[in-house]
Protein backbone atom coordinates (compact mmCIF):
# COMPACT_ATOMS: atom_id res chain seq x y z
CA UNK A 1 0.00 0.00 0.00
CA UNK A 2 1.27 3.51 -0.78
CA UNK A 3 1.24 6.42 1.64
CA UNK A 4 -1.13 9.28 0.97
CA UNK A 5 -2.10 12.27 3.05
CA UNK A 6 -4.91 14.74 2.48
CA UNK A 7 -4.68 18.03 4.33
CA UNK A 8 -7.62 20.39 4.34
CA UNK A 9 -6.04 23.77 4.83
CA UNK A 10 -9.44 25.42 5.23
CA UNK A 11 -10.72 23.06 7.94
CA UNK A 12 -9.49 24.06 11.39
CA UNK A 13 -10.20 21.54 14.14
CA UNK A 14 -8.91 23.58 17.07
CA UNK A 15 -5.79 25.08 18.58
CA UNK A 16 -2.69 23.11 19.52
CA UNK A 17 -2.01 24.35 23.04
CA UNK A 18 1.63 25.37 23.27
CA UNK A 19 1.78 23.74 26.70
CA UNK A 20 1.75 20.36 24.96
CA UNK A 21 5.45 21.16 24.46
CA UNK A 22 6.05 21.39 28.21
CA UNK A 23 8.78 19.79 30.29
CA UNK A 24 9.28 18.29 33.72
CA UNK A 25 12.09 18.83 36.21
CA UNK A 26 12.44 16.75 39.37
CA UNK A 27 14.94 16.60 42.18
CA UNK A 28 16.15 13.31 40.79
CA UNK A 29 19.64 12.30 39.77
CA UNK A 30 21.27 15.21 37.95
CA UNK A 31 18.18 16.97 36.64
CA UNK A 32 18.00 19.91 39.04
CA UNK A 33 21.49 19.81 40.57
CA UNK A 34 24.17 19.83 37.85
CA UNK A 35 21.61 19.97 35.04
CA UNK A 36 20.02 23.29 35.99
CA UNK A 37 21.50 24.50 39.26
CA UNK A 38 25.27 24.69 39.68
CA UNK A 39 25.38 27.46 42.28
CA UNK A 40 26.70 30.97 42.00
CA UNK A 41 30.32 29.99 42.72
CA UNK A 42 30.50 27.32 40.01
CA UNK A 43 33.06 27.56 37.21
CA UNK A 44 30.21 26.55 34.91
CA UNK A 45 28.95 29.84 33.40
CA UNK A 46 25.77 30.72 35.27
CA UNK A 47 23.39 33.49 36.19
CA UNK A 48 22.44 33.51 39.86
CA UNK A 49 23.44 29.83 40.04
CA UNK A 50 21.52 28.63 36.96
CA UNK A 51 23.44 27.33 33.93
CA UNK A 52 23.50 29.81 31.04
CA UNK A 53 23.89 27.14 28.35
CA UNK A 54 20.82 25.24 29.49
CA UNK A 55 18.66 28.36 29.74
CA UNK A 56 19.66 29.41 26.21
CA UNK A 57 18.96 25.95 24.80
CA UNK A 58 15.52 25.73 26.43
CA UNK A 59 14.56 29.24 25.35
CA UNK A 60 15.50 28.30 21.81
CA UNK A 61 12.86 25.58 21.73
CA UNK A 62 10.34 27.96 23.32
CA UNK A 63 9.72 25.88 26.41
CA UNK A 64 6.20 26.93 27.41
CA UNK A 65 5.81 25.39 30.87
CA UNK A 66 7.99 23.57 33.40
CA UNK A 67 6.73 21.21 36.11
CA UNK A 68 8.52 21.00 39.49
CA UNK A 69 9.59 19.66 42.06
CA UNK A 70 8.35 16.16 41.15
CA UNK A 71 7.31 13.46 40.56
CA UNK A 72 7.72 11.22 43.53
CA UNK A 73 9.97 13.84 45.11
CA UNK A 74 6.99 16.19 45.34
CA UNK A 75 5.26 13.69 47.60
CA UNK A 76 7.90 14.23 50.28
CA UNK A 77 8.78 17.83 49.49
CA UNK A 78 8.16 20.39 52.20
CA UNK A 79 8.52 23.76 50.55
CA UNK A 80 9.46 25.66 53.69
CA UNK A 81 12.73 23.68 53.76
CA UNK A 82 13.67 25.39 50.48
CA UNK A 83 13.27 29.11 51.22
CA UNK A 84 15.36 31.60 53.19
CA UNK A 85 19.16 31.89 53.32
CA UNK A 86 20.63 28.89 51.53
CA UNK A 87 23.18 28.17 54.21
CA UNK A 88 20.36 27.73 56.73
CA UNK A 89 18.21 25.44 54.64
CA UNK A 90 17.57 21.91 55.81
CA UNK A 91 19.71 19.11 54.50
CA UNK A 92 18.02 15.77 53.92
CA UNK A 93 18.43 12.51 52.06
CA UNK A 94 16.44 12.16 48.85
CA UNK A 95 14.97 8.81 49.79
CA UNK A 96 13.14 8.32 46.52
CA UNK A 97 16.01 8.76 44.14
CA UNK A 98 19.59 7.61 44.68
CA UNK A 99 19.78 8.38 48.39
CA UNK A 100 21.77 11.56 47.73
CA UNK A 101 22.02 14.54 50.03
CA UNK A 102 19.46 17.22 49.19
CA UNK A 103 20.58 20.60 50.50
CA UNK A 104 17.49 22.46 49.34
CA UNK A 105 19.58 25.12 47.60
CA UNK A 106 17.15 24.95 44.70
CA UNK A 107 13.78 25.92 46.15
CA UNK A 108 10.74 28.00 45.36
CA UNK A 109 12.60 31.26 44.67
CA UNK A 110 15.17 29.55 42.47
CA UNK A 111 12.54 27.64 40.48
CA UNK A 112 10.42 30.69 39.85
CA UNK A 113 13.54 32.68 38.93
CA UNK A 114 14.37 29.92 36.42
CA UNK A 115 10.90 30.19 34.90
CA UNK A 116 11.32 33.95 34.60
CA UNK A 117 14.64 33.41 32.80
CA UNK A 118 13.01 30.85 30.50
CA UNK A 119 9.94 33.05 30.03
CA UNK A 120 7.79 29.98 30.67
CA UNK A 121 4.88 29.19 32.97
CA UNK A 122 5.68 27.44 36.25
CA UNK A 123 3.70 24.32 37.12
CA UNK A 124 4.02 23.52 40.81
CA UNK A 125 3.28 20.01 42.03
CA UNK A 126 1.88 20.15 45.57
CA UNK A 127 2.37 17.55 48.29
CA UNK A 128 -0.76 15.62 49.22
CA UNK A 129 1.03 12.36 50.05
CA UNK A 130 2.91 13.56 53.13
CA UNK A 131 2.02 17.25 53.37
CA UNK A 132 -0.73 19.04 55.18
CA UNK A 133 -3.58 21.16 53.91
CA UNK A 134 -2.09 24.13 55.74
CA UNK A 135 1.30 23.58 54.13
CA UNK A 136 -0.18 23.53 50.64
CA UNK A 137 -2.40 26.52 51.33
CA UNK A 138 0.51 28.54 52.69
CA UNK A 139 2.69 27.69 49.68
CA UNK A 140 0.13 29.25 47.37
CA UNK A 141 -0.19 32.23 49.72
CA UNK A 142 3.61 32.61 49.84
CA UNK A 143 3.94 32.64 46.08
CA UNK A 144 0.90 34.65 45.03
CA UNK A 145 -0.54 36.80 47.84
CA UNK A 146 -0.18 40.52 47.21
CA UNK A 147 -0.94 42.21 50.50
CA UNK A 148 -0.47 41.83 54.23
CA UNK A 149 -0.23 38.22 55.35
CA UNK A 150 2.26 36.09 57.27
CA UNK A 151 3.41 34.27 54.12
CA UNK A 152 3.66 37.44 52.02
CA UNK A 153 5.74 39.06 54.75
CA UNK A 154 8.01 36.03 54.90
CA UNK A 155 8.44 36.16 51.13
CA UNK A 156 9.40 39.85 51.36
CA UNK A 157 11.87 39.03 54.11
CA UNK A 158 13.37 36.52 51.69
CA UNK A 159 14.02 39.30 49.16
CA UNK A 160 10.97 38.97 46.96
CA UNK A 161 8.52 41.79 47.44
CA UNK A 162 6.10 41.18 44.59
CA UNK A 163 4.22 37.90 44.28
CA UNK A 164 4.79 35.65 41.31
CA UNK A 165 2.19 34.66 38.76
CA UNK A 166 1.63 30.96 39.31
CA UNK A 167 -1.12 29.50 37.19
CA UNK A 168 -0.67 25.74 37.21
CA UNK A 169 -0.84 23.89 40.52
CA UNK A 170 -1.08 20.12 40.90
CA UNK A 171 -2.98 18.90 43.94
CA UNK A 172 -0.98 15.74 44.48
CA UNK A 173 1.16 13.48 42.32
CA UNK A 174 0.81 9.75 41.66
CA UNK A 175 -1.36 9.33 44.71
CA UNK A 176 -2.08 5.80 43.49
CA UNK A 177 1.61 5.04 44.13
CA UNK A 178 4.44 7.04 45.69
CA UNK A 179 1.95 9.77 46.61
CA UNK A 180 0.28 7.68 49.31
CA UNK A 181 -0.84 4.39 47.73
CA UNK A 182 -4.42 5.59 47.86
CA UNK A 183 -7.63 4.27 46.40
CA UNK A 184 -9.31 6.69 43.98
CA UNK A 185 -12.24 7.10 46.37
CA UNK A 186 -9.93 8.26 49.15
CA UNK A 187 -7.87 10.51 46.87
CA UNK A 188 -11.00 12.11 45.42
CA UNK A 189 -12.09 13.13 48.91
CA UNK A 190 -8.61 14.43 49.73
CA UNK A 191 -8.56 16.34 46.44
CA UNK A 192 -11.85 17.99 47.34
CA UNK A 193 -10.45 18.99 50.72
CA UNK A 194 -6.98 20.18 49.68
CA UNK A 195 -8.11 22.13 46.65
CA UNK A 196 -10.55 24.12 48.80
CA UNK A 197 -7.59 25.94 50.33
CA UNK A 198 -5.68 26.47 47.10
CA UNK A 199 -6.90 30.04 46.86
CA UNK A 200 -6.90 32.65 44.18
CA UNK A 201 -5.26 35.86 45.42
CA UNK A 202 -5.60 39.14 43.57
CA UNK A 203 -5.46 38.63 39.84
CA UNK A 204 -3.77 35.27 40.13
CA UNK A 205 -6.13 32.51 39.02
CA UNK A 206 -4.93 29.02 39.84
CA UNK A 207 -5.54 26.26 37.30
CA UNK A 208 -6.10 23.27 39.61
CA UNK A 209 -4.84 19.92 38.40
CA UNK A 210 -6.09 16.72 40.00
CA UNK A 211 -3.98 13.59 40.13
CA UNK A 212 -5.19 11.32 37.37
CA UNK A 213 -4.45 7.72 36.52
CA UNK A 214 -1.40 5.69 35.76
CA UNK A 215 -1.52 4.38 32.21
CA UNK A 216 -4.71 2.35 31.63
CA UNK A 217 -6.20 2.62 35.12
CA UNK A 218 -9.59 3.65 33.79
CA UNK A 219 -11.29 3.08 37.11
CA UNK A 220 -9.12 5.76 38.73
CA UNK A 221 -10.16 8.25 36.05
CA UNK A 222 -13.83 7.34 36.42
CA UNK A 223 -13.94 7.63 40.21
CA UNK A 224 -11.97 10.86 40.50
CA UNK A 225 -13.97 12.50 37.72
CA UNK A 226 -17.25 11.30 39.21
CA UNK A 227 -16.45 12.58 42.69
CA UNK A 228 -14.61 15.83 41.96
CA UNK A 229 -14.87 16.94 38.34
CA UNK A 230 -16.55 20.26 39.10
CA UNK A 231 -13.69 21.26 41.38
CA UNK A 232 -10.83 20.80 38.92
CA UNK A 233 -9.54 22.51 35.79
CA UNK A 234 -7.48 19.57 34.58
CA UNK A 235 -6.60 16.03 35.48
CA UNK A 236 -3.27 14.30 34.82
CA UNK A 237 -2.24 11.10 33.07
CA UNK A 238 1.13 9.34 33.32
CA UNK A 239 2.36 6.93 30.69
CA UNK A 240 5.91 5.81 29.94
CA UNK A 241 7.13 3.88 26.91
CA UNK A 242 8.99 0.85 28.26
CA UNK A 243 9.98 -1.71 25.60
CA UNK A 244 10.87 -4.52 28.02
CA UNK A 245 8.41 -6.97 29.49
CA UNK A 246 8.97 -5.78 33.04
CA UNK A 247 10.21 -2.75 34.98
CA UNK A 248 13.26 -4.73 36.07
CA UNK A 249 14.18 -5.45 32.44
CA UNK A 250 13.24 -2.40 30.44
CA UNK A 251 15.84 -2.78 27.70
CA UNK A 252 18.89 -0.66 26.89
CA UNK A 253 18.82 2.90 25.56
CA UNK A 254 21.45 2.01 22.92
CA UNK A 255 22.52 -1.28 21.39
CA UNK A 256 18.92 -2.49 21.31
CA UNK A 257 17.52 -5.15 19.01
CA UNK A 258 15.23 -4.86 16.02
CA UNK A 259 12.42 -6.20 18.20
CA UNK A 260 13.07 -3.52 20.79
CA UNK A 261 12.93 -0.79 18.14
CA UNK A 262 9.59 -2.06 16.93
CA UNK A 263 8.12 -2.67 20.37
CA UNK A 264 9.15 0.78 21.55
CA UNK A 265 7.33 2.52 18.72
CA UNK A 266 4.30 0.24 19.04
CA UNK A 267 4.07 1.05 22.73
CA UNK A 268 4.51 4.77 22.05
CA UNK A 269 1.52 4.60 19.70
CA UNK A 270 -0.57 3.22 22.55
CA UNK A 271 -0.75 6.78 23.87
CA UNK A 272 -3.49 7.38 21.30
CA UNK A 273 -5.71 4.64 22.73
CA UNK A 274 -5.05 5.77 26.29
CA UNK A 275 -6.07 9.35 25.56
CA UNK A 276 -9.08 8.24 23.54
CA UNK A 277 -10.41 5.99 26.29
CA UNK A 278 -9.65 8.35 29.17
CA UNK A 279 -11.26 11.18 27.20
CA UNK A 280 -14.38 9.07 26.71
CA UNK A 281 -14.64 8.65 30.47
CA UNK A 282 -14.10 12.37 30.98
CA UNK A 283 -16.82 13.07 28.42
CA UNK A 284 -19.37 11.41 30.70
CA UNK A 285 -18.81 14.04 33.38
CA UNK A 286 -17.52 16.89 31.23
CA UNK A 287 -19.10 16.72 27.77
CA UNK A 288 -18.18 20.32 27.03
CA UNK A 289 -14.49 19.46 27.49
CA UNK A 290 -13.90 22.22 30.00
CA UNK A 291 -11.47 20.00 31.88
CA UNK A 292 -8.09 19.43 30.32
CA UNK A 293 -6.18 16.18 30.22
CA UNK A 294 -2.58 16.89 31.17
CA UNK A 295 -0.06 14.18 30.32
CA UNK A 296 2.44 15.50 32.82
CA UNK A 297 4.80 12.54 32.70
CA UNK A 298 5.56 10.78 29.42
CA UNK A 299 8.52 9.50 27.45
CA UNK A 300 10.84 6.54 27.13
CA UNK A 301 12.14 4.67 30.15
CA UNK A 302 15.07 2.35 29.57
CA UNK A 303 17.69 0.65 31.72
CA UNK A 304 20.19 3.17 33.05
CA UNK A 305 23.54 3.57 31.36
CA UNK A 306 25.89 0.84 32.63
CA UNK A 307 28.02 2.01 35.53
CA UNK A 308 25.69 4.82 36.55
CA UNK A 309 23.69 4.99 39.77
CA UNK A 310 20.35 3.24 39.08
CA UNK A 311 18.51 5.83 41.15
CA UNK A 312 19.64 8.61 38.80
CA UNK A 313 17.68 7.27 35.79
CA UNK A 314 20.33 8.45 33.34
CA UNK A 315 19.85 7.10 29.82
CA UNK A 316 21.16 7.96 26.38
CA UNK A 317 18.83 9.24 23.71
CA UNK A 318 18.81 8.00 20.10
CA UNK A 319 16.95 8.49 16.86
CA UNK A 320 14.48 5.98 18.34
CA UNK A 321 13.67 8.52 21.07
CA UNK A 322 13.23 11.16 18.38
CA UNK A 323 10.62 8.95 16.70
CA UNK A 324 8.83 8.43 20.03
CA UNK A 325 8.76 12.19 20.55
CA UNK A 326 7.47 12.91 17.04
CA UNK A 327 4.80 10.22 17.20
CA UNK A 328 3.62 11.31 20.63
CA UNK A 329 3.48 15.00 19.80
CA UNK A 330 1.44 14.20 16.68
CA UNK A 331 -0.94 12.18 18.88
CA UNK A 332 -1.27 15.08 21.31
CA UNK A 333 -2.12 17.38 18.39
CA UNK A 334 -4.88 15.04 17.27
CA UNK A 335 -6.39 15.21 20.78
CA UNK A 336 -5.94 18.94 21.23
CA UNK A 337 -9.62 19.28 22.11
CA UNK A 338 -8.79 17.49 25.39
CA UNK A 339 -5.01 17.48 25.87
CA UNK A 340 -4.09 20.93 27.15
CA UNK A 341 -0.60 20.25 28.43
CA UNK A 342 2.08 17.57 28.43
CA UNK A 343 5.40 17.38 30.21
CA UNK A 344 8.18 15.20 28.86
CA UNK A 345 10.09 13.33 31.58
CA UNK A 346 12.55 14.80 32.18
CA UNK A 347 14.15 17.92 30.84
CA UNK A 348 17.82 17.23 31.65
CA UNK A 349 19.90 14.14 32.47
CA UNK A 350 16.93 11.96 33.44
CA UNK A 351 14.94 9.54 31.23
CA UNK A 352 14.05 10.97 27.79
CA UNK A 353 15.95 14.20 28.20
CA UNK A 354 16.31 16.97 25.69
CA UNK A 355 19.67 17.95 27.19
CA UNK A 356 22.55 16.00 28.75
CA UNK A 357 25.28 17.63 30.80
CA UNK A 358 28.56 16.56 32.38
CA UNK A 359 30.45 19.26 34.24
CA UNK A 360 30.70 22.25 31.92
CA UNK A 361 29.79 20.17 28.86
CA UNK A 362 26.31 20.06 27.36
CA UNK A 363 24.88 18.08 24.47
CA UNK A 364 21.50 18.33 22.76
CA UNK A 365 19.73 15.02 22.18
CA UNK A 366 17.73 13.88 19.14
CA UNK A 367 14.61 14.50 21.20
CA UNK A 368 15.67 18.13 21.62
CA UNK A 369 15.83 18.51 17.86
CA UNK A 370 12.28 17.19 17.47
CA UNK A 371 11.03 19.77 19.97
CA UNK A 372 12.94 22.41 18.03
CA UNK A 373 11.52 21.34 14.67
CA UNK A 374 7.97 20.97 16.03
CA UNK A 375 7.86 24.31 17.88
CA UNK A 376 6.15 25.79 14.82
CA UNK A 377 3.02 23.92 15.93
CA UNK A 378 2.81 25.78 19.25
CA UNK A 379 -0.53 27.64 19.45
CA UNK A 380 -1.14 26.93 15.75
CA UNK A 381 -4.48 25.84 14.32
CA UNK A 382 -4.78 22.09 13.91
CA UNK A 383 -5.81 21.27 10.34
CA UNK A 384 -8.03 18.39 9.36
CA UNK A 385 -5.99 15.69 7.69
CA UNK A 386 -6.50 12.09 6.70
CA UNK A 387 -3.72 9.58 6.32
CA UNK A 388 -3.51 6.31 4.45
CA UNK A 389 -0.33 4.65 5.60
CA UNK A 390 1.57 1.61 4.46
CA UNK A 391 1.91 -1.03 7.12
CA UNK A 392 5.10 -1.49 9.07
CA UNK A 393 5.03 -5.16 9.99
CA UNK A 394 7.16 -7.39 12.14
CA UNK A 395 6.27 -11.02 12.79
CA UNK A 396 2.52 -11.09 13.24
CA UNK A 397 2.29 -7.44 14.27
CA UNK A 398 1.52 -4.41 12.15
CA UNK A 399 1.57 -0.68 12.82
CA UNK A 400 1.37 2.34 10.56
CA UNK A 401 4.59 3.33 8.88
CA UNK A 402 3.60 6.99 9.00
CA UNK A 403 2.58 9.44 11.68
CA UNK A 404 1.39 12.83 10.39
CA UNK A 405 0.03 16.11 11.74
CA UNK A 406 -0.57 19.49 10.11
CA UNK A 407 -1.22 22.96 11.44
CA UNK A 408 -1.47 26.56 10.26
CA UNK A 409 0.22 29.33 12.21
CA UNK A 410 -0.87 32.92 12.74
CA UNK A 411 0.95 34.01 9.58
CA UNK A 412 -0.88 31.41 7.50
CA UNK A 413 2.13 29.11 7.10
CA UNK A 414 1.28 25.43 7.04
CA UNK A 415 3.53 22.97 8.84
CA UNK A 416 3.35 19.24 8.27
CA UNK A 417 5.20 16.92 10.64
CA UNK A 418 5.84 13.42 9.32
CA UNK A 419 7.46 10.45 11.04
CA UNK A 420 8.66 7.36 9.18
CA UNK A 421 8.71 4.63 11.80
CA UNK A 422 10.40 2.01 9.64
CA UNK A 423 14.15 1.94 10.24
CA UNK A 424 14.89 0.17 6.94
CA UNK A 425 12.44 1.41 4.31
CA UNK A 426 11.91 4.83 2.81
CA UNK A 427 8.38 6.18 2.70
CA UNK A 428 7.08 7.77 -0.46
CA UNK A 429 4.18 10.05 0.42
CA UNK A 430 1.68 11.84 -1.78
CA UNK A 431 0.32 14.90 0.00
CA UNK A 432 -2.84 16.49 -1.35
CA UNK A 433 -3.08 20.05 -0.04
CA UNK A 434 -6.68 21.17 -0.39
CA UNK A 435 -8.26 24.50 0.39
CA UNK A 436 -5.50 26.75 -0.90
CA UNK A 437 -7.39 27.98 -3.97
CA UNK A 438 -4.60 27.22 -6.42
CA UNK A 439 -2.08 29.53 -4.76
CA UNK A 440 1.57 29.25 -5.66
CA UNK A 441 3.33 27.25 -2.98
CA UNK A 442 6.77 27.85 -1.52
CA UNK A 443 7.89 24.70 0.25
CA UNK A 444 10.87 23.93 2.43
CA UNK A 445 11.70 21.19 4.87
CA UNK A 446 13.88 19.95 7.71
CA UNK A 447 14.72 16.33 8.41
CA UNK A 448 16.13 14.45 11.38
CA UNK A 449 17.42 10.98 10.60
CA UNK A 450 20.40 8.70 11.12
CA UNK A 451 22.24 5.83 9.49
CA UNK A 452 22.13 3.60 12.56
CA UNK A 453 19.02 2.87 14.60
CA UNK A 454 20.78 3.69 17.86
CA UNK A 455 22.62 6.76 16.60
CA UNK A 456 22.99 9.31 19.37
CA UNK A 457 24.89 12.40 20.39
CA UNK A 458 27.75 12.33 22.87
CA UNK A 459 29.94 15.00 24.42
CA UNK A 460 32.68 13.91 22.02
CA UNK A 461 30.40 13.75 18.95
CA UNK A 462 27.51 16.12 19.65
CA UNK A 463 26.14 16.32 16.09
CA UNK A 464 25.78 12.68 15.11
CA UNK A 465 22.02 13.20 14.98
CA UNK A 466 21.16 16.73 13.92
CA UNK A 467 18.53 18.35 11.70
CA UNK A 468 19.38 19.00 8.06
CA UNK A 469 17.62 20.67 5.18
CA UNK A 470 15.18 18.32 3.45
CA UNK A 471 15.02 18.42 -0.34
CA UNK A 472 13.47 15.08 -1.31
CA UNK A 473 10.14 16.52 -2.43
CA UNK A 474 8.57 17.89 -5.59
CA UNK A 475 5.21 19.12 -6.84
CA UNK A 476 3.64 16.81 -9.40
CA UNK A 477 0.11 16.86 -10.76
CA UNK A 478 -0.88 19.32 -8.08
CA UNK A 479 0.32 17.07 -5.28
CA UNK A 480 3.32 17.32 -3.02
CA UNK A 481 5.37 14.16 -3.32
CA UNK A 482 7.96 13.52 -0.62
CA UNK A 483 10.40 10.69 -0.03
CA UNK A 484 11.04 10.24 3.69
CA UNK A 485 14.25 8.59 4.84
CA UNK A 486 14.01 5.47 6.99
CA UNK A 487 13.68 6.29 10.72
CA UNK A 488 13.13 9.97 10.14
CA UNK A 489 11.23 12.92 11.51
CA UNK A 490 10.49 15.61 8.94
CA UNK A 491 8.75 18.97 9.11
CA UNK A 492 7.62 20.65 5.89
CA UNK A 493 6.70 24.30 5.69
CA UNK A 494 4.24 25.39 3.02
CA UNK A 495 3.69 29.06 2.27
CA UNK A 496 0.80 29.83 -0.07
CA UNK A 497 1.45 33.01 -2.05
CA UNK B 1 2.34 -12.25 49.18
CA UNK B 2 4.55 -9.82 47.34
CA UNK B 3 2.75 -6.95 45.67
CA UNK B 4 4.61 -4.86 43.10
CA UNK B 5 3.90 -1.22 43.72
CA UNK B 6 2.97 0.82 40.66
CA UNK B 7 5.16 3.56 42.10
CA UNK B 8 8.39 4.00 40.18
CA UNK B 9 10.55 5.37 42.96
CA UNK B 10 9.86 2.62 45.47
CA UNK B 11 11.39 -0.18 43.43
CA UNK B 12 14.36 -2.01 44.80
CA UNK B 13 16.24 -1.87 41.52
CA UNK B 14 16.79 1.85 42.01
CA UNK B 15 18.84 1.31 45.17
CA UNK B 16 22.59 1.49 44.66
CA UNK B 17 24.56 -1.25 46.43
CA UNK B 18 28.19 -2.26 46.59
CA UNK B 19 27.13 -5.70 45.34
CA UNK B 20 25.83 -4.16 42.11
CA UNK B 21 29.15 -2.44 41.59
CA UNK B 22 31.06 -5.63 42.37
CA UNK B 23 29.03 -7.46 39.74
CA UNK B 24 29.81 -4.79 37.15
CA UNK B 25 33.52 -4.91 37.91
CA UNK B 26 33.58 -8.69 37.58
CA UNK B 27 33.22 -8.25 33.83
CA UNK B 28 36.42 -9.13 31.91
CA UNK B 29 36.49 -5.67 30.32
CA UNK B 30 37.43 -4.25 33.69
CA UNK B 31 40.42 -6.48 34.26
CA UNK B 32 43.62 -4.44 34.62
CA UNK B 33 45.16 -5.73 31.41
CA UNK B 34 42.13 -5.08 29.20
CA UNK B 35 42.08 -2.49 26.43
CA UNK B 36 39.52 -0.44 28.29
CA UNK B 37 40.89 -0.39 31.82
CA UNK B 38 43.72 1.59 33.31
CA UNK B 39 46.49 -0.22 35.25
CA UNK B 40 45.73 -0.86 38.91
CA UNK B 41 48.17 1.81 40.09
CA UNK B 42 46.37 4.48 38.07
CA UNK B 43 43.00 3.14 39.17
CA UNK B 44 43.85 3.38 42.84
CA UNK B 45 45.23 6.89 42.41
CA UNK B 46 42.04 8.01 40.72
CA UNK B 47 39.88 6.43 43.41
CA UNK B 48 41.87 8.17 46.11
CA UNK B 49 41.02 11.48 44.45
CA UNK B 50 37.36 10.55 44.15
CA UNK B 51 37.11 9.49 47.78
CA UNK B 52 38.20 12.94 48.98
CA UNK B 53 36.03 14.83 46.49
CA UNK B 54 33.14 16.90 47.87
CA UNK B 55 31.02 15.81 44.92
CA UNK B 56 31.11 12.14 45.96
CA UNK B 57 27.74 10.91 47.24
CA UNK B 58 27.23 8.04 49.68
CA UNK B 59 30.77 6.81 49.00
CA UNK B 60 29.69 5.44 45.63
CA UNK B 61 28.44 8.02 43.17
CA UNK B 62 29.94 11.01 41.40
CA UNK B 63 27.31 13.73 41.48
CA UNK B 64 28.81 15.42 38.43
CA UNK B 65 28.34 12.50 36.01
CA UNK B 66 26.10 10.11 37.98
CA UNK B 67 28.57 7.23 37.65
CA UNK B 68 29.74 4.83 40.29
CA UNK B 69 33.29 6.08 40.79
CA UNK B 70 34.62 2.52 41.17
CA UNK B 71 33.44 1.92 37.60
CA UNK B 72 34.19 5.33 36.03
CA UNK B 73 37.76 5.35 37.33
CA UNK B 74 38.48 2.17 35.39
CA UNK B 75 38.14 3.71 31.94
CA UNK B 76 41.27 4.82 30.08
CA UNK B 77 39.36 7.30 27.95
CA UNK B 78 37.57 9.06 30.79
CA UNK B 79 38.61 12.12 32.73
CA UNK B 80 37.23 13.42 36.00
CA UNK B 81 34.27 15.62 34.92
CA UNK B 82 34.51 18.14 37.77
CA UNK B 83 34.14 21.54 36.13
CA UNK B 84 37.21 23.76 36.41
CA UNK B 85 39.18 21.41 38.66
CA UNK B 86 39.30 17.97 37.09
CA UNK B 87 41.00 15.61 39.52
CA UNK B 88 42.28 13.06 37.03
CA UNK B 89 42.95 12.98 33.31
CA UNK B 90 42.49 10.48 30.52
CA UNK B 91 45.11 7.76 30.59
CA UNK B 92 47.35 7.81 27.56
CA UNK B 93 50.27 5.44 27.15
Amino acid sequence: MSNSVTINADQVLGTINRNIYGHFSEHLGRCIYEGIWVGEDSPVPNTNGIRNDVVAALKHIKIPVLRWPGGCFADEYHWKDGVGPREDRKRMINTHWGGVLENNHFGTHEFLMLCEMLECEPYISGNVGSGTVQEMSEWVEYMTFDGVSPMAEWREKNDREKPWDVKYFGVGNENWGCGGNMRPEYYADLYRRYQTYVRNYGDNKIHKIACGPNSDDYRWMDVVMREAHWLMDSISLHYYTVPGKSWSNKGPATGFTEDEWYTTLKKALWMDELITRHSAIMDRYDPSKRIGLIVDEWGTWFDVEPGTNPGFLYQQNTIRDALVAGITLNIFHAHSDRVQMANLAQVINVLQSVILTEGEKMVLTPTYHVFDMFKVHQDASLLHSSVTSAAYTRDEHSISQLSVSASKDAQGRIHISLCNLDNAAEAEVDIDLRGLDGAELVISGTELTASEKDAHNTFEQPDQVAPAAFHAFRMEDGKLKAKLSPMSVTVLEVIAQ
Amino acid sequence: MSVQSPCKGCREEYRATEEQIDRLLDHPMFQADSEISVPDSVYLGRLEQCMSCPRLSAGTTCLVCGCFVRVAAKYRNRACPLAGESRWAKFET
